[in-house]
Parts: C-alpha cells; sequence; structure tokens
C-alpha cells in the first residue's frame, strides 16, 4: 500500500484528489463510503502537499572537473534578478 | 467609363488600365511572397517609422517600401550601400502610377545560401519523422528540478531562475553551461542536453535555449545536431530561444517550443501558490460536503429524539396500560351480567320446581283414573262376568280344532275350576241350544 502511494505522481494525486471531491460533491454517496472516500481525500492532500514541499530551493550548475568527470555546484543568485554571483568562476561550457 | 466612338473601339479610362495592371500584378504569384537580392541606395528612415529605399542591382531598380509594423523586428540597421535579401511582393500605387516592393523581412546578403540550407535541413528532418506530433512527449505538471542549457551569463538563465523562482520558491535548478552562438555553440548546446539527460542529475524537464539575437546568433539552434539532440532528449525538452519571426528548428524537434526563455520558464514551472490553492480547496470542497452530510444526519437524529416516545418513553407503555384497563373494565362488567343473568336463571329453576310437582300431580291423577278403567278389562273380571277359560295340558284352548273326542280339559271359572271330559267336539257355536 506504502509503496503503491509512493508510484504515484503528484498530477494523478491532484487529479484523483479533485474526482473524490466532486464525487462526494455529487450526493451519491452515503455516509459510509463518503467517509471513505474523505479519507482517501485527505491522505491524497497530504501526498500533494509533501511533493510541493520535496524541492529544496536551489541552483546549482555542472562543472567539468580536472579529471573529466562531471559535477555540481551549488551557487548563489540574486534574488531580484536571477543573476548568478561571481559567473565569472564558473565555465561557460561543458567542453 | 468605357465609351463608344465611330468605329467601334474601345477606350478606356486611365484607372481602368491602372486597375487592371494591379490586379495583374498582385496575382501573379511570381510577384508576391519572394525573396529578392538587391543593393539598397536612397535610403529614408521616414518619421513615421517606414522605411523607404530603392533596391538595385546593375540592370535594374524598383522602389521598396518596409512599413513600420514589419521593420519593427529588424535586429540590424539598414545602411546604403547595403546587399541585401528581402522578402515580400510588388504591388501598385495607382494614385502615382508607379509599382513597388512591399517588403516584410530583410536579411543580409549571404544568408540567402544560409536559409536555402535550413530549408533543406527541415524538409529532410521533417520526412524523417523528427518533428512528428506523436513524438511529443507530456511536461510534468511539477517538475521538481529543471534542468537548463545556455549560457551562464546570458540574459537566459537569469530570466528562467527569476521566473521559475517567483512562481515556485523551492524549485532546483541545474544548469549546463553552454556557448549558445559562434565557434563551438553547437557541440555545446549538445553535450549540454546529452549531460542533461544522465539520469543522476534526476531533472525533470529541460530549458534549452538563448535570449533574442540576429539570425546568425541563433543559427546553432537550426544545426542538424542541436536539433536531433533536443528530438532525442528522453526527458522533456522546451526550446527556448528568443526570435521575432523565424522558428528555430530546434522549435520544432523540441516538445514544446517557447518564444523567449523567460516563456519557457513559465511553461514548465507552475505556480506553486495555485497548486497549494487547488489543492484547499479540493479539501474543502470534500470538508464542506462531509460536514453537510454530517450535519443532516444529526439534524434527522434530533428531529428523530424530539418525538414523543424519545421524550417521554412511558407513554409508549401508557397506551397499552389504558387498553389494558379498558378490557379489564369491560370484562369485568361482562362476568357481572353473567352472573346476575345466571342467579336470575337459578332462581327461575325454583319456580320450575312447583311447576313440575303441579305437573306430576295431574299425571298422577289422570293415571289412576286409567288405572281404575284397566281394571274392568282384567281377566278375573272378565271371569266374573260368566266367561270361562279352558285348558289342555296346560295350554289355553283357543280353537276346536287341537280337542279331540275324549280329551280330558281343565275349564277355569271365576271362583274355582272343573275337570272335564270332551264328549263332542263340533265347529258350530251354538249359543242358543245344547248340542
Amino acid at each position: 500500500m506504502e509503496k503503491k502511494a509512493k508510484k504515484i505522481t503528484f498530477e494523478d494525486a491532484l487529479e484523483e484528489l479533485e474526482t473524490i471531491a466532486s464525487k462526494l460533491e455529487s450526493g451519491e454517496l452515503t455516509l459510509e463510503q463518503s467517509i471513505q472516500f474523505y479519507e482517501k481525500g485527505v491522505e491524497l492532500a497530504k501526498f500533494c502537499r509533501q511533493k510541493l514541499e520535496e524541492a529544496e530551493r536551489k541552483i546549482e550548475v555542472l562543472q567539468k572537473q580536472p579529471d573529466g568527470t562531471i559535477q555540481k555546484k551549488s551557487v548563489k543568485v540574486k534574488e531580484d534578478t536571477g543573476e548568478i554571483e561571481d559567473d565569472e568562476d564558473i565555465q561557460g561550457s561543458l567542453l | 467609363m468605357i465609351e463608344e466612338i465611330e468605329n467601334n473601339e474601345t477606350v478606356y479610362s486611365v484607372s481602368d488600365i491602372t486597375g487592371i495592371l494591379k490586379q495583374l500584378i498582385e496575382s501573379t504569384p511570381q510577384l508576391n511572397g519572394v525573396w529578392v537580392k538587391g543593393e539598397i541606395s536612397n535610403l529614408t528612415y521616414h518619421s513615421s517609422g517606414h522605411i523607404y529605399f530603392s533596391l538595385k542591382d546593375e540592370g535594374a531598380v524598383i522602389q521598396a517600401v518596409f512599413f513600420k509594423h514589419a521593420n519593427k523586428h529588424l535586429d540590424f540597421k539598414l545602411e546604403e550601400g547595403m546587399s541585401v535579401v528581402v522578402f515580400g511582393g510588388v504591388t501598385v500605387f495607382e494614385k502615382r502610377g508607379s509599382y513597388q516592393f512591399i517588403v516584410y523581412k530583410i536579411r543580409k546578403e549571404g544568408l540567402g545560401e544560409l536559409l536555402q540550407k535550413i530549408e533543406k535541413l527541415k524538409e529532410q528532418l521533417y520526412k524523417e519523422g523528427l518533428f512528428a506530433p506523436e513524438r511529443k512527449k507530456p511536461l510534468p505538471a511539477l517538475p521538481r528540478r529543471i534542468g537548463v542549457v545556455t549560457s551562464p551569463t546570458g540574459a537566459a538563465i537569469r530570466d528562467i531562475i527569476k521566473v521559475a523562482m517567483r512562481r515556485f520558491p523551492n524549485i532546483e535548478i541545474i544548469l549546463a553551461p553552454a556557448k549558445v552562438q559562434g565557434q563551438g555553440a553547437v557541440e555545446s548546446i549538445v553535450t549540454g542536453i546529452r549531460e542533461l539527460n544522465n539520469p543522476e542529475w534526476e531533472v525533470d524537464v529541460i530549458i534549452a535555449g538563448r535570449g533574442g539575437g540576429s539570425f546568425e546568433d541563433l543559427m546553432a539552434f537550426n544545426e542538424e545536431p542541436v536539433v536531433r539532440a533536443f528530438a532525442g532528449s528522453k526527458v522533456p525538452i522546451i526550446s527556448a530561444v528568443g526570435h521575432q519571426i523565424d522558428h528555430p528548428l530546434s522549435d520544432l524537434a523540441a516538445d514544446v517550443a517557447a518564444p523567449t526563455p523567460s516563456a519557457a520558464a513559465e511553461i514548465a514551472v507552475p505556480v506553486k501558490a495555485e497548486l497549494v490553492a487547488a489543492i484547499e480547496t479540493h479539501t474543502k470542497r470534500m470538508l464542506r460536503r462531509l460536514a453537510m452530510m454530517v450535519e443532516s444526519f444529526a439534524n434527522r437524529i434530533t428531529l428523530i429524539t424530539r418525538r414523543r416516545v424519545f421524550q417521554n418513553p412511558m407513554s409508549l407503555v401508557e397506551n397499552y396500560e389504558l387498553t389494558l384497563a379498558d378490557i379489564e373494565n369491560r370484562l369485568q362488567s361482562l362476568m357481572q351480567k353473567r352472573i346476575t343473568g345466571t342467579k336470575e336463571r337459578l332462581s327461575r329453576v325454583k319456580d320450575l320446581e312447583l311447576i313440575i310437582k303441579n305437573r306430576l300431580q295431574n299425571y298422577w291423577h289422570i293415571f289412576m283414573m286409567n288405572a281404575s278403567k284397566l281394571e274392568h278389562l282384567s281377566p278375573v273380571s272378565v271371569l266374573k262376568r260368566g266367561y270361562s277359560i279352558t285348558l289342555k295340558d296346560s295350554q289355553v284352548v283357543s280353537s276346536v280344532r287341537k280337542i279331540h273326542k275324549g280329551d280330558v280339559i281343565r275349564v277355569i271359572v271365576y271362583d274355582g275350576s272343573m275337570q272335564c271330559d270332551v264328549q263332542s267336539v263340533s265347529s258350530e257355536v251354538g249359543f242358543g241350544k245344547k248340542g
């Protein structure tokens, strides 16, 4: 069950959440079914919120190392302009 | 208008002729939607924004107009004597009696061959199916990490970072730095796209491109290796090349084409607040509905408990008690009636006794009377009256047939009996005479 939940994508979860909300609103469900769907919906909403918070704000630049491998390097950016600070230290190409 | 003169020859007006000419010229395919090569002379940047010049070569000259709405995307300055290739068509200006070339696009000369080369490549890749709609991959609704292939110092990366972070504050961006123009740009872009396809970087969507520039500046995105790299990307890829008129071929090969890097970031990155709001909306919708349901059930329960039975449960029993009391009463009065009735009938039975006694006495009287009558019928009284009974061998003799002469018979009379011998037997009954 847990593994299955992890496999669904954000968009699937959001879509299912919407479907459940619509189903509930249709008024065709019994109280018991409604509670079941609601619980499922709450789970999906939780999953969606988690997904939204999964990413950690960061900007990285790939850089070619002296040994030829490629590594990522975190950089700072200026919030207002989106400009990468110290961009002179950054290689302009992976070649 | 057309007038008839004596020898029946048609006479046209100047407008007629010019009209026919205009129609003829403007409907001729070779004169419209064509590229024309020439040298600029008599160049005028008019204050209205229109550009006027003559286009000439060794043998001819043609007037040309580059209207404001068409020339606003021009990314270089026209100069006297400049060799150019213009795109447009010939039109007739009736008032002046002149024809001129209306310009839609201008390229510096030398680009013509390049354009042809691009057209050829486009056709070839199209035939190969590289631009086929069914090859297009959908973009993820929620990319966690965006890969960007562009120059680390250009406007493109700044715009992408700015827009992406504004829309989704905790977005992750990974840049594969690339040269986007000049020597080595093609290899650099191709390497960037390939590198970001490496699963190690966990990129959900790639934006590859650059800000606006001249036709030559954007040329790398028309080169076959770059176009193929776009088409071959396993990760969904957006072509983000700033352009005004011509789409670079990368636009056709990518999963999605954006007119600028900023637009690409808007396409790739969702607005987090909107997603949060959507989740909240759906949650609230569910909650509202459920609350409504629970409330309606609660109301029903309240209504039910308000009924008398639940307010005063004894009322349920009271009813039965009343019925029971009623039945009791009725039974009691019924019993009473029965008892009285029986008593009455019992007293009536005593009267009967008397009646029966009387009746019996009556019957006794009648019986006695009849008994005395019977007495007269007894044989004794019959014998008294002179009758006798004849017996033979103790048998009563009622007929002469059983008697023979010489038989001894017994004759019983009222007060005794006699032993007699039979002297004769006759069947005659003679009461008067003696036999």
